[in-house]
């Protein structure tokens, strides 16, 4: 039986009298798929924020490969999210003055050192191999997109968080970065995918559905 | 992967760099210029001083008190001590020749108009304007229109060579009814005078006794009283540096000082110096400062270079409020960036060693250009304001990229700390 990666208890966030995310209680498995939906506003990008570690929570216990979070200092909780989590974001967020294996790099350099080759494989295996020397502005959507998957890969993170990965994409471009999902989690990957597109759901092995901050169902 | 950053970051994003850099060549520009002028202000300055005349006067060491009445001096000639006009060319052969920019002997005696015995005037014999044989300068031409460039002639100047060419001063030509071209007879006072014709070539006004004198060349006057190679007084005009501790020091006593601080002090061009190392070289001669003169040419020098201190403080100011601002602009434009390399792991001194050294490197660019900038700036204040290229002064590049580097880190630091203030969450998604 695959081992628990992620659990939450009752994780909350507030903001003043406003409660994005009321009493979540989930549990992740080792190599689960999990695609979080529900309407704007439900609280899914708030939940991935805490999830990555990007903030933290009001109330509540987030445990993350058996570590609890809450006592991390700010230090830790950058450790814990560089050693563990891959980030893909819907806007890419590349850096615009760097190329394409460069971007790859940077992810490499604020986690241990520096390896060309391993940054170029990562592209060559979202098949970019011929745009590493190109900017972010000379890309396509999709091609900063799988820039951005080979970033977040190019550490080896066990779990791989993304934020409506392809929200920004045409129907050719989304169906690239589906297929690279699904080998990821052939991989065994941990994948928490926050997402509209009920077509990327289907593939998950969960979804989570959020309305008002609360899961409304979890199947 | 830092340097790579750095040089990307740089050369990708030229235009968002350039302003910076540009407020920085600015700055860096006025104060290169300012710093230029402000070395060079002292000499610049020391020279548009020389116009208010001499600095020192040079008299015999046991110089008779004159007895003058009515501005005429009646002590006679034959009882007094004189300096050797052969003497005259080691003033320019002291420590600080270079800062002697001229020198004007003079040689009073009393005549009487011809035909007019009741009417005693003061003849004064000087250089007006002689070539002065120093070793090592060919060129050097000396007398009263270099001492005192302020002294005015309607008509013409006298030549040095000339011995019938003679100055009647203003008052007297008044007096006289005398005009250029006007014939005059003097003769020596006393009995045994010798009478000699002169041809009035100008009218002299100088606001000073000169206006009641007639001035002719130096070697007539000697001749006429008997005294050939003889001066009473030589009026001196040194570029001098400002008055300070050290110099105020020294004119108290030359046994105060220490060995240390008497080197300093001969080696400075203070007048005090330049008047002792005078009277080294010409024994039995006083040299000493028209303190009214000296004093009033430290107090203008001091006061521009305050001036010119300000003005760089002032510029500093400004760019640095200019980069900060243009940093926080930065820091905001690239806030999603700052947020990634956060979320990618960077800790919060990654960021700033990243924006400072971009910083730091935009103030070194600046200041480079800027030195550039301000010489050719500095060049057009000197022509403007002194007629003359002001010197460039290599110390000027080190300092102002030092400067410049240091303007822009203390105009980056305060926005810099919004590095801190800024959370991935936030920035990354535009929302918590």
């Amino acid at each position: 039986m695959a081992k628990i990666v992620l659990e939450t208890k009752v994780l909350t966030k507030r903001y003043g009298s406003v409660t994005p995310l009321d009493s979540i209680d989930m549990q992740v498995k080792g190599g689960e798929w999990v695609a979080i939906m529900g309407p704007s506003g439900s609280g899914k990008t708030t939940m991935l924020n805490l999830l990555s570690l990007l903030d933290s929570p009001t109330e509540g216990e987030y445990i993350l490969d058996g570590v609890g979070t809450a006592t991390l200092t700010e230090k830790e909780r950058v450790a814990v999210r560089r050693e563990k989590i891959g980030l893909v974001f819907q806007q890419f967020h590349l850096v615009s003055y760097l190329t394409a294996l460069e971007n790859v790099m940077l992810a490499q350099y604020y986690h241990s050192m520096v390896d060309k080759g391993d940054a170029m494989e990562a592209l060559e295996r979202v098949g970019l191999e011929h745009r590493t020397d190109h900017l972010p502005s000379q890309l396509s959507g999709g091609e900063q997109q799988r820039v951005c998957i080979a970033r977040a890969l190019i550490n080896q993170p066990a779990i791989i968080m993304a934020d409506e990965p392809t929200g920004n994409l045409d129907e050719a471009n989304e169906e690239v970065v589906l297929e690279l999902f699904k080998e990821l989690h052939r991989e065994g990957r941990t994948i928490i995918m926050v997402t509209h597109n009920p077509e990327l759901a289907e593939f998950a092995d969960r979804v989570v559905r959020l309305h008002h901050g609360k899961v409304v169902k979890d199947a | 992967m830092f340097f790579l950053m750095l040089r990307q970051s740089f050369f990708r994003g030229r235009r968002r760099k350039a302003l910076a850099t540009l407020t920085i060549v600015l700055s860096a520009s006025l104060i290169t210029a300012l710093m230029n002028v402000s070395i060079d202000v002292g000499d610049k300055m020391a020279r548009e001083m020389k116009s208010y005349g001499a600095n020192i006067n040079m008299v015999p060491k046991s110089e008779a008190i004159p007895l003058e009445i009515g501005g005429v001096d009646y002590n006679p000639l034959k009882d007094r001590v004189f300096i050797n006009e052969s003497d005259l060319p080691k003033i320019k052969e002291i420590f600080w020749h270079n800062n002697i920019a001229g020198f004007a002997p003079f040689l009073k005696t009393t005549v009487e108009i011809a035909g007019n015995a009741k009417k005693r005037i003061n003849l004064i014999g000087t250089n007006f304007d002689r070539q002065i044989p120093i070793a090592g300068d060919d060129e050097f031409r000396t007398g009263v229109k270099v001492v005192f460039p302020y002294w005015q002639v309607k008509g013409e100047w006298p030549g040095d060579e000339e011995p019938a060419g003679i100055l009647a001063g203003a008052a007297l030509a008044r007096d006289l009814g005398l005009k250029p071209g006007d014939r005059l007879t003097v003769k020596g006072a006393g009995d045994t005078g010798r009478e000699e014709s002169f041809v009035v070539k100008g009218i002299l006004t100088t606001g000073g006794a000169e206006e009641s004198a007639l001035v002719a060349p130096l070697a007539v006057v000697q001749r006429l009283a008997g005294m050939e190679g003889k001066v009473q007084s030589v009026s001196v005009s040194a570029l001098t540096v400002p008055e300070d501790k050290l110099s105020r020091k020294a004119r108290q006593s030359n046994d105060s000082l220490d060995s240390m601080e008497y080197d300093r002090w001969y080696c400075t061009a203070y007048v005090s110096s330049i008047t002792h190392q005078i009277e080294e070289a010409i024994p039995n001669v006083t040299a000493r400062p028209i303190w009214q003169v000296a004093a009033g040419e430290g107090a203008v020098v001091n006061k521009i270079q305050l001036l010119m201190i300000v003005v760089t403080i002032a510029a500093f100011i400004a760019s640095g409020l200019g980069i900060s601002s243009l940093m926080a602009t930065t820091i905001m434009e690239r806030s999603r960036e700052i947020g990634l390399m956060k979320a990618l792991g960077a800790a919060d001194w990654e960021v700033y060693l990243l924006f400072l050294s971009e910083s730091a490197f935009v103030g070194v660019i600046g200041g480079l250009l800027g030195c550039l900038a301000g010489a050719g700036l500095s060049q057009i204040i000197g022509l403007s304001i002194f007629g003359s290229y002001v010197s460039f002064s290599p110390i000027v590049v080190p300092v102002n990229v030092a400067v410049s580097v240091l303007i822009a880190l203390s105009g980056s630091l305060m926005p810099s700390r919004l590095i801190t203030k800024l959370y991935p969450a936030e920035v990354l998604h535009g929302r918590r």
